[in-house]
């Protein structure tokens, strides 16, 4: 289960709209495999988008119901199988994901990654059909779920708090729309509808399939090759965010026990451009650790929050803070948070701070070499934004940033929009 | 004394471990391959631990309700004014920590400088520093955190749930306590409950990574003889004896949530299990609601079909020495209509030999898989450690279990008197936006 340089990183390239990149390794025990159609976001048909993974899901020829597709991935050693809508900047990803175990781990040695395979592609190829069409009810059922889930977004007020931030940063532009849509248009949605949308979804979209595992790189190129082609649309790379808001500040309330405060900035750069590795450090020593400024000044010294961070889009340029705080902090807050960017922009940086933030990014992006997922979610992230480093790379770039490097970057942060979700009655303040 | 390899060998992992002269028990599984190396330091101390005797000096001791997950905070502090979350920065290693009801984990994740990070986790756990100033300060930083889980709806929807369930086990507490009794909470009261549950023979440290389990644990030892402690006495817990019957058999709140959540608890009257007959009494209820109620089930399948839950419904078991219990929930439309059918089916369901036989397989998969993510592994290792139960164990019991135990286990844990309902409502339209729990 050793390393190697020879085998452990992606292998492939784009090809008419097919992109299939497989990671041969023997370090995991499990083979984890994805498959996604990249869609442009659009209020036309992303409620079309969110709900064929949904309807995909619940029934093949070979297995035409759920319980009788459950029972395969049972069977095949609890096999995990996901089927959902996914999005990156201003892409919606109709997103397919298996997760198997490798059969020389288990008792008789079957071939679990073969069997996982076929049960993708069958998913993908060969959906349960009457009369052509999707089966009403099933369509409507999950009609019904994905309404369900439109509604429930304000159940999580951290992820609530940051989404509405996004709207009001884009402010009508692509990667500000939701990726289920909104109920009206998932009411519009009807069974014919849905073929047909696969139909076309199927000739156009480009479409992506990526391994990592202990696998025969040529084999699943094969498998790829052999039921994939044509010439679909090329792949776009994600618009990033152009638009200039000053300090625009929105409060809204509702009935919460703690305040969420988040800062969208515009950071001008992406992960391809050559000054990202210095961005990386830039929000790193503001606020990505537990030793960076946002964290020590406003939880540490003024105790006024529970969780203080900043991150950035390596795809939109854009950066976000975010910290949950009592209702009447809002002022005092907001001025601990602004001070920090500022002292960013003045240089007050230590040679500590760097040293820090550095070990801690190499930490994290070993670390990640672990995980199958986030390496396919990386290798994805790469392709949207059309380059990027990684792995080694990466880390041999932020080695060579320096502080002037960071300052430089700060100066051309700027704020943009501050979205503040607060109580309602009593604790609400004006801004 | 003495290291030896336990029989894990028939699923490739070699795990070494040892029990230092302090009575710390250390464990390091080699995984040769991965960059990270994982690492946790975990007492037998939870949010549940709050009445105890203390094996020093013989006296019983009520604490404040969540002084377990304060002290897991203060811990970060030390005296030179510069924290723990430094000092890791500075080696580049991530570090947490997580307090539950019956544990208290310190943890480490990184990808270089191994022994100091050892060393940093060591100081960490073994060198308290409170003073009254600097309980007071994490108090303000406490409360956001309470704050934080009061807003979330599947944390209030489980809390009420412990709460109906249980009359008098401190599990029907929240594990970080109410803002009001965090409050009361003093240097003198955590020292306390540091020097008797964050003893060495009280601990276990659990390492796993692409390490030389040797270097690891000599280097641990070498630490650890440093501060010439011996193993304590035995810590006597107190618990109050359960009554059989719930508090209340339904609690509601009314929240900002799109839908109602719900959630059925079913208390376990069979307690006091450790070992392996604690697994496969635990095995046995997991497989149990699986059948009945996992993804592949007909009942769960006819319950989605007609729009009553969605993907994200569960029902699974959990237990520890002086609790158990299932809860079975989620999103619903119609919590009245969900509760009917479960109550009518859950009894009837009939548990088939080749379901059984194929969720085996399933179990195994998971089982397997479980060594993959160093996380995950460490979190199972150390609570079935506290437990007295070796991981190893799982498949040979999980391949001995029957459909006869099955029907057992139904019979024995779906009793009407042990059972209790969580709702969070939707405000009604136009009726009062603020919440009231009923409790």
């Amino acid at each position: 289960m050793t390393w190697s340089d020879e085998t452990d990183r992606f292998l492939g390239s784009w090809k008419d709209g097919i992109g299939c990149y497989v990671y041969p390794t023997k370090r995991f025990k499990t083979v984890t495999i994805y498959a996604a159609w990249i869609r442009d976001l659009s209020p036309s048909d992303r409620a079309l988008g969110a709900l064929l993974p949904a309807v995909l899901k619940r029934g093949t020829q070979r297995w035409p119901n759920r319980v009788l597709m459950e029972q395969q991935l049972e069977g095949l050693y609890g096999a995990s199988f996901r089927a959902d809508v996914g999005k990156l900047g201003d892409k919606q990803l109709l997103s397919f994901h298996v997760s198997v175990v490798n059969g020389q781990f288990l008792p008789g040695r079957p071939d679990t990654v073969g069997q996982a395979l076929d049960f993708l592609t069958e998913v993908l190829e060969r959906p349960h059909l009457v009369g052509g069409s999707f089966p009403q009810d099933i369509v409507e059922q999950e009609k019904t779920l994905v309404k369900r889930q439109i509604s429930a977004l304000i159940n999580d007020k951290g992820q609530y708090a940051f989404s509405r931030l996004i709207e009001l940063v884009a402010e009508g532009q692509r990667f500000g729309l939701k990726k289920l849509g909104t109920a009206e248009e998932v009411d519009r949605v009807t069974a014919p509808g849905l073929v047909d949308f696969l139909g076309q979804v199927r000739d156009e979209s480009p479409f992506v399939f990526v391994v990592v595992g202990d696998v025969d790189p040529h084999a699943i190129q094969n498998h790829v090759a052999n039921r994939w082609s044509g010439a679909k649309k090329p792949l776009t790379t994600i618009e990033p965010y152009h638009g200039k808001h000053h300090n625009q500040t929105v409060v809204e309330a509702q009935d919460v026990r703690q305040g969420k405060l988040n800062l969208a900035y515009r950071t001008g750069l992406t992960g391809k451009d050559a000054d990202y590795p210095a961005l990386v450090m830039y929000s790193g020593v503001l606020g990505a650790f537990s030793h960076s400024k946002l964290f020590i000044n406003v939880r540490e010294k003024a105790s006024l929050a529970y969780y203080a961070y900043s991150r950035i889009d390596p795809a939109l340029a854009l950066m976000i803070i975010g910290a949950g705080i009592e209702f009447q902090d809002y002022e005092a807050a907001r001025g601990i948070i602004e001070e920090q960017v500022d002292a960013m922009r003045q240089g007050h940086i230590s040679d500590e701070e760097m040293s820090f933030t550095l070990k801690g990014y190499i930490n994290d992006i070993l670390s990640e070499e672990d995980n199958p997922g986030q390496i396919i979610g990386r290798q994805l992230e790469h392709l949207l934004i059309g380059g990027g480093l990684s792995g080694p790379a990466l880390i041999e770039a932020l080695k060579a940033v320096s502080t002037d490097d960071v300052v430089r970057v700060a100066q051309q942060v700027e704020l943009d929009t501050v979205y503040f979700l607060t109580a309602e009655g009593d604790g609400q303040h004006g801004a | 004394m003495g290291r030896n390899q336990t029989t894990w060998e028939q699923l490739g992992e070699l795990p070494v471990r040892e029990t230092l002269d302090s009575g710390l028990e250390v464990v390091v599984l080699p995984k040769s391959g991965l960059k990270k190396t994982y690492a946790t330091y975990a007492t037998h101390y939870g949010s549940i631990d709050s009445h105890f005797i203390r094996p020093d000096t013989g006296e019983q001791v009520d604490v404040p309700d969540g002084i377990a997950h304060f002290l897991e905070h203060k811990m970060y502090e030390k005296p030179e004014g510069r924290d723990v979350f430094e000092r890791f920065a500075e080696l580049g290693a991530y570090t947490n920590a997580y307090t539950e009801y019956t544990s208290t984990t310190f943890l480490f994740s990184a990808t270089s400088e191994i022994p100091d990070c050892l060393d940093t986790l060591m100081r960490l756990v073994e060198e308290p520093h409170f003073t009254p100033e600097n309980v007071e300060k994490e108090k303000g930083i406490i409360e956001q955190e309470i704050r934080m889980y009061l807003d979330m709806p599947g944390d209030r929807v489980r809390s009420n749930l412990m709460h109906a369930l249980y009359q008098k086990n401190p599990v029907r507490l929240d594990i970080a306590g109410s803002v009001e009794s965090i409050r009361t909470i003093t240097p003198e009261n955590l020292y306390v409950c540091y020097n008797t549950f964050y003893h060495p023979s009280n601990m276990v440290m659990f390492v796993a990574g692409d390490v030389e389990p040797g270097r690891i644990i000599d280097h641990v030892a070498t630490v650890e003889k440093a501060r010439h402690l011996a193993p304590s006495g035995r810590i006597g817990r107190i618990f109050p004896v359960e009554p059989a019957e719930v508090q209340k058999k339904r609690v509601e709140q009314i929240m900002p949530v799109a839908a109602p959540l719900w959630l059925m608890g079913y208390k376990d009257l069979t307690v006091g299990l450790t070992g392996a007959d604690l697994l496969r009494h635990d095995i046995i209820r997991g497989m149990m609601w699986s059948l009945i109620l996992g993804p592949a089930s007909k009942l769960y399948n006819d319950l989605y079909q007609s729009g009553l839950i969605s993907e994200r419904f569960y029902a699974h078991y959990t237990s520890a020495a002086t609790y158990g219990l299932s809860m079975l929930g989620g999103e619903t439309p119609d919590p009245e209509k969900l509760e009917a059918v479960l109550l009518e089916r859950l009894p009837q369901e009939p548990f088939k030999p080749e379901d059984l036989e194929r969720l085996k397989k399933k179990e195994i998969g998971e089982f397997v898989s479980l060594f993959e993510n160093l996380e995950d592994l460490a979190y199972a290792f150390n609570a079935f450690h506290f437990r007295g139960i070796d991981l190893a164990l799982i498949p040979e019991l999980l391949h001995r279990i029957t459909v006869d135990d099955l029907e057992q286990a139904r019979r024995e844990h779906l009793k009407e008197s042990a059972r209790a309902v969580s709702v969070v409502l939707p405000p009604r339209e136009g009726g009062a936006a603020h919440a009231a729990t009923s409790h």
